[in-house]
């Protein structure tokens, strides 16, 4: 035991003097994941985007409209920059990419809403765009709705009913939304939570890939098997150890930039969030060291497949795009993503703060991945006696 | 003459070295041309249809089933649970049965009859933004809806048909979802994601040639080869066969790949052509300036990978550009992607001419003609250091 102990911490050892020689890990490990961190949080400060750049085609221009005008310039998502003369100036604007979405008010609409002859709003959209023109959408259909009501609640006023009463009549049935511990529909709170743990994922594999590649590539591969004792769990073990350390470090970096700077939702403590950051590293790493040793001897084709892992994980971890209205061959496969399972359990834990026995399935995933290794360990042994890199 | 013949057997060179290499195969054919196509599978389904929701109606009326069966119709929402109180609702939360509650209150009936305002509360879990969307749109709906008919049936009686219709909806209104009518997620996010591609694994392939060749030649990122003495010649060799592969991954991006997953289509090929051109050019040369970095073959993999998720972001097709710190908007025109990716959205997905993207098109070009001369000077200063070290 003591012997293995002296062992690891001669490869230990090593591993760092490596890591001091080469620019590229200080900029992997510890200059790529702080900026990434700055730059989403930074650029998602605002949370909801606010003030979206919006167009107006006014071929009215009665004092109705203008009311219509007050109402959309007030809204909280909708910026009117401009009015435009024609639908067709307002659509190039659109293409130019000056605005995500416009209000057309036809001629004749205040005279017909007056003659009670229905006239039509319209309000387009740019949904090439997603975000912006839903945004946009939500305000310019609610402005629609208002102008049509206020007609009715006028004519209602006149009737001789009290304002609670008219209310009662013009919108019967109010929608209260409770959009749970994220009330404030903040985009940074949704994205960021998944973004940056997806891209730490995509570093570790790829620096476990590569720093056990780098021993074939450099030919030192039986120098750090003989310092092991011939033994590939402690060769391996010491030499991800440092980037455990690091990266979890990094996570728990990361964890207390949200939940306690940016005070992001966090229900169910911060130290169940740095316990799954930890073993979201290991399991990353594990991945890393299961393809390098399918693939063994093949440094670069391990690093193309956990660069293609790396990044189809943002799709699979279906948190933009959720993964049961998937096709069913990517539901099976969406298994295989650790981010996948990070993603669900940090939904049941920081977000809603539930007990993590309701997540089992993905606890248990992630807890497989660590075994992953075992699978390969033989292969390494014939790997470090072998096999020699091939460029 | 001797430009030509020079620029030529450098062409040649690249051609013969990199149809060898299989590392840099699997970067600059195979993941442009089979990434888009997996990608695109991925969101092939483009809108999330009927998220399952919980209900517990605590009225009972007919009233309160009609607002529920009116749900349950709706394309985007399915009710999968009827409950009997709030705590049997969120259990079937916590076990993501359902991604949301509707629960009407008991006195809902008697709200309505007594022409008061009643209120149904929507409870959204906030895994996933489009659940929420879902689910917010389709019970708005449905309350407009039902308010409409309450206004008419109970309050305001009409004597035709005609009358009705009016009283309903004083002023009709519609929405148009322009460029992408279904408002769906490959429309939206596989156009921009193909320019991507294209800058990656330009930045990834050109680092690895770049890579490979130092690893040969002693440190020198130009090949030991008669036909590489001047500068120009070398990149000017260099970008020609960049340029013509990726002439016709291009086109096969955006007529194979568009039309198999019937992406929109609007801009003219044209257009398109006209505007790849100057894209490529910024692209390669970027990757030759960046390719000065690259110090081992795999070492571009850990640099240029993750730094796709960022890039998407920057271009502000994810997140509005209009939301951007200003900040990060002048970091955004370091990179060809930001100009291509608008640009190309403008132009396949919403018919803008090249006079509707001339920012864009004016960015690339003023990229390509700085970067080709970065480049050029860069294997300068390499040429003469590499004479130094020989003489």
């Amino acid at each position: 035991m003591k012997d293995i102990c002296k062992r690891l911490r001669g490869i230990f050892r090593r591993e760092l003097r490596i890591f001091a020689h080469r620019p590229l890990f200080l900029f992997t490990m510890i200059v790529a994941p702080v900026l990434c961190l700055v730059f989403f949080t930074t650029l998602m400060a605002d949370g909801l985007p606010t003030k979206l750049p919006a167009g107006l085609v006014d071929e009215d221009d009665t004092h109705i409209t203008h009311i219509v005008t007050r109402i959309l310039d007030s809204m909280e998502e909708t910026d009117l920059v401009a009015l435009y003369p024609s639908f067709t100036e307002a659509r190039q604007a659109m293409q130019r990419g000056e605005i995500y979405g416009f209000f057309y008010i036809p001629k004749g609409l205040t005279e017909d809403a007056v003659a009670n002859r229905q006239p039509r709003l319209s309000f387009y959209t740019n949904d090439a765009y997603l975000v912006p023109g839903n945004l946009l959408m939500k305000d310019l259909r609610y402005a629609c709705e208002l102008g049509s009501l206020g007609l009715t609640r006028e004519t209602l006023y006149g009737k001789g009913l009290t304002e609670h009463q008219a209310m009662g009549i013009l919108q019967a049935i109010v929608i209260e939304t409770h959009p749970l511990n994220n009330p404030f529909l903040d985009y940074s709170v949704y994205l960021n939570n998944i973004i940056l743990p997806g891209i730490l994922i995509l570093i570790v594999m790829l620096s476990t890939s590569y720093t056990i590649g780098l021993e074939w590539k450099c030919g030192t591969q039986r120098e750090l098997y003989a310092m092991s004792g011939r033994s590939p769990t402690v060769a391996l073990a010491g030499k991800l150890l440092p980037q455990t350390l690091l990266f979890t470090l990094m996570f728990v970096l990361y964890d207390v930039c949200f939940y306690r700077f940016l005070m992001f939702p966090c229900r169910s403590g911060i130290v169940p969030m740095m316990l799954l950051g930890t073993v979201t590293v290991l399991a990353a790493q594990a991945f890393g060291v299961f393809l390098f040793g399918a693939f063994i001897g093949q440094m670069r084709l391990s690093l193309c497949l956990c660069s293609l892992w790396g990044i189809l994980s943002f799709s699979l971890a279906g948190f933009t795009y959720p993964v049961p209205a998937m096709s069913p061959p990517l539901q099976a496969l969406s298994w295989l993503f650790p981010l996948r399972h990070y993603y669900l359990i940090y939904v049941n834990q920081a977000l809603d703060g539930y007990p993590i026995l309701y997540v089992w399935p993905s606890a248990v995933a992630l807890l497989a991945f660590l075994l992953l290794p075992c699978t390969v360990l033989w292969r390494y042994r014939a790997a470090f006696l072998k096999y020699k890199y091939k460029s | 003459m001797k430009t030509i013949s020079d620029t030529l057997q450098i062409w040649y060179h690249e051609l013969t070295t990199i149809m060898r290499d299989k590392g840099i195969l699997i970067f600059i054919l195979f993941v442009p041309l089979a990434y888009p196509l997996l990608y695109s599978y991925v969101y092939t389904n483009e809108v999330v249809r009927e998220v399952p929701a919980a209900v517990v109606d605590e009225s009972g009326t007919s009233l309160s089933r009609r607002f529920i069966r009116m749900m349950d119709a709706s394309p985007d929402v399915r009710i999968h649970a009827r409950c009997h109180s709030m705590a049997e609702a969120e259990e079937l939360i916590r076990r993501q049965e359902v991604y949301g509650i509707v629960r009407i209150p008991s006195t809902f009936g008697r709200d309505i009859w007594l022409g008061n305002q009643t209120h149904v509360g929507l409870y959204c879990d906030m895994c996933s933004m489009l659940y929420y969307k879902a689910l917010m749109l389709t019970a708005t709906n449905v309350s407009l809806e039902m308010n409409k008919d309450i206004k008419v049936r109970h309050h305001l009686h009409a004597t035709t048909g005609r009358q009705e219709e009016i009283t309903r909806m004083p002023i009709s209104h519609d929405h148009v979802p322009l460029y992408n009518p279904q408002g769906g997620f490959a429309a939206f996010l596989i156009p921009p994601v193909l320019m991507l591609i294209i800058q990656q694994t330009l930045l990834l392939g050109i680092g690895m040639s770049a890579g490979n060749t130092r690893e040969q030649s002693c440190g020198s990122f130009i090949p030991r080869h008669r036909a590489y003495r001047n500068p120009l010649h070398i990149a000017m060799g260099r970008l020609i066969f960049y340029f013509l592969l990726y002439l016709l991954l291009g086109i096969y991006m955006a007529t194979f790949v568009t039309r198999t997953f019937a992406l929109p289509q609007l801009g003219g090929y044209g257009t398109f052509l006209a505007f790849l051109i100057p894209y490529l050019l910024a692209c390669i040369s970027l990757a030759m300036v960046l390719s000065a970095l690259v110090y081992r073959r795999e070492d571009c993999i850990m640099v240029f990978v993750f730094l796709s998720v960022p890039l998407l972001f920057l271009s502000g097709i994810s997140w509005p550009g209009a939301a951007m710190p200003a900040l990060w908007k002048y970091v955004s025109w370091l990179f060809p992607s930001t100009f291509g990716m608008n640009g190309y959205v403008r132009i396949q997905g919403m018919g803008a001419s090249l006079h509707d993207v001339l920012p864009e098109f004016r960015g690339l070009w003023v990229q390509a003609g700085v970067y080709f001369t970065l480049a050029v000077l860069l294997y300068r200063r390499q040429i003469r250091q590499a004479t130094l070290q020989n003489v």
